[in-house]
């Protein structure tokens, strides 16, 4: 019996855990300070209304159509849509291939979020009181380097194999009784977490009298202030087109595999709507509040331009520790800051995982917990890489592969086979299939026209940006290549692996149907 | 922080508080009718 939801909040906030993660609060304000400040949210609320919301609604519709064919993965969802011809099930294996690459290293970054979260508590990192410090002590914890901190990578992996235990029992106990359990308890609890961090970074004031400047007020000042030049600069929009895309995890798969378990006539217009509107409150008032400001008040206006431009990583796994040192009650916002990053890890991770294990059930016909177990064995020794070559970079591999690479090209490909292959007027009659709101009209010009063009223009510009000088493995260091080449070997036998998957499942169904014909 | 840092911020909250509302008001409206 195929799974279901059991309540409609439940599955927006599991769409809404899956799209939240680090990202909103590490990678946007990043973002933002870099790119013009308040002047960023120019092209980044055009991106949320021409591509993020409609993406969104793409995803939410097709994952529904495919559910009410007994699919909810994008191969068997691409081939119904697809008039059933041949080829086009074959694209919907990226929209299982990335979300599994992405699980791999995620799992092992969302574990020192956990560990994290105790060393707060515990004060352990606490010994550690300047930025070059703080950046061996998380060496020493990725196992990198022996230190005064470290003595090898026991701990990190004691930590992973917690997380990933965790995981693999949450889509032990099914869309309903696991998944839905979670978020209903992880992201109210997330929101609460950030709340209070919220009002701590608003009280905070100026926390060093003797610098006047350096206050919350002039933090917020740093992170909104307008700077209309970024807008002549072509970068600036293409940096909130890949952050709407990327906040909102749309182009992964998991909202595809987390709608198809809605039911025919259910909503998918405002439940989609609200979905978006949650992770960006997430994103803007929270994500958007906590980090810079709170940085700019305890390191000041020099240090905090470094600080933005060292990166999220940087940010989050050395700023923030050093910050809570330097804050009263450090020690539990400590805690908190990580454990809501860890909350919001764990619900993005879990969406990651169910394409995999929803592929097993629905095309092999094997049992949720079995299909579960079957994921656990092989992702547990998939993430092995990640653990232990992250200093020879197959974290940053994995994430230029499945993070990035899969996310674009997938977003695009479904947008097109939505609007143009299904047709638009289908397409248009589908979304609002028992839809409690209403699409403006010119929504289906945009969805038909603007975001396959959008896409495409972000695909290629990234490609000829990054893309390209990657695969060339130009931006990689010689003694990392082997490795690098390995591990491409890898994902190669991992995508032909479900390609042939698919390829056995639609097979196994053309004999079934072959003999129900016969007898 | 100049004020149009603060217009900037104002209609950002301003913009996702108003969405976050409108929807979930409607969720309400919505299941309080399908109760009925």
């Amino acid at each position: 019996m195929r799974q279901h939801w059991g309540s409609r909040i439940g599955m927006i906030l599991a769409v809404a855990g899956s799209a939240l993660g680090l990202g909103n609060f590490l990678r946007f304000p990043v973002q933002a300070a870099k790119y013009g400040g308040g002047a960023f949210m120019i092209p980044y609320f055009i991106a949320l209304l021409l591509l993020g919301i409609p993406l969104m609604w793409v995803e939410w519709t097709l994952g529904r159509y495919g559910g009410g064919f007994g699919h909810s993965t994008a191969p068997g969802i691409f081939h119904n849509i697809g008039n059933k011809r041949r080829f086009i099930r074959y694209f919907g294996v990226i929209g299982i291939f990335g979300p599994l690459v992405i699980f791999i290293y995620y799992t092992y970054i969302e574990s020192w979020l956990l560990a994290y979260s105790f060393f707060a508590l515990s004060g352990k990192y606490m010994a550690a009181t300047t930025e070059g410090a703080m950046k061996s002590f998380l060496s020493g914890f990725q196992g990198l380097e022996q230190n005064q901190f470290f003595h090898n990578i026991g701990t990190a992996y004691f930590f992973f194999i917690i997380t990933f235990c965790l995981n693999v029992l949450v889509i032990y106990y099914g869309i309903k009784g696991g998944i839905e359990r979670l978020c209903k308890f992880a992201m109210p609890l997330l929101l609460v977490f950030a709340l209070i961090i919220l009002i701590r970074v608003i009280t905070l004031g100026t926390p060093n009298p003797e610098m006047a400047e350096w206050s919350i007020k002039n933090g917020f000042g740093f992170l909104w202030n307008p700077d209309f030049s970024a807008l002549l600069n072509a970068k600036t929009w293409l940096a909130a087109a890949g952050q709407i895309f990327f906040t909102l995890s749309v182009g992964i798969g998991a909202i595809l595999t987390y709608a198809s378990y809605l039911k025919k006539r259910d909503d998918v217009v405002l439940s989609g709507l609200t979905a978006v509107g949650t992770n960006e409150f997430a994103e803007i008032i929270l994500g958007g509040s906590i980090i810079i400001p709170m940085a700019f008040a305890v390191f000041g206006p020099y240090e905090i331009k470094n600080i933005a431009e060292s990166g999220a990583f940087n940010l989050g796994f050395v700023t923030m520790p050093l910050i809570f040192e330097k804050i009263p009650a450090g020690a539990v916002f400590g805690f908190l800051w990580f454990a809501l990053l860890f909350l919001a890890g764990v619900t993005s991770s879990v969406s990651l995982a169910q394409p995999a294990v929803a592929f097993m059930e629905d095309e092999f016909d094997i049992s949720r917990p079995k299909a579960a177990m079957i994921f656990g064995i092989a992702a547990f020794f998939m993430c092995q890489p990640a653990i232990f070559g992250l200093g020879y970079g197959v974290v940053d591999e994995l994430d230029f592969w499945g993070g990035t690479f899969s996310l674009v090209l997938f977003g695009t490909i479904e947008v097109i086979l939505f609007a143009w292959v299904f047709g638009m007027d289908r397409a248009w009659e589908e979304i609002h299939q028992g839809a409690e709101l209403r699409v403006p009209k010119i929504y289906k010009f945009i969805i038909k026209y603007v975001t396959p063009v959008f896409l495409l223009v972000i695909l290629v510009s990234w490609f000829m940006q990054d893309g390209l000088p990657t695969i060339l493995m130009k931006n990689i260091p010689q003694e990392n290549r082997t490795v690098v080449l390995v591990l491409r070997l890898m994902l190669a036998a991992i995508f032909i692996g479900i390609s042939l998957g698919v390829w056995a499942a639609w097979r196994k169904r053309g004999r079934r149907a072959g003999k129900e014909i016969l007898s | 922080m100049n004020i149009s840092g603060w217009i900037f911020a104002c209609l950002s909250w301003g913009a996702i508080i108003g969405l976050l509302i409108f929807c979930i008001k409607r969720l309400l409206k919505n299941n309080k009718k399908q109760d009925e």
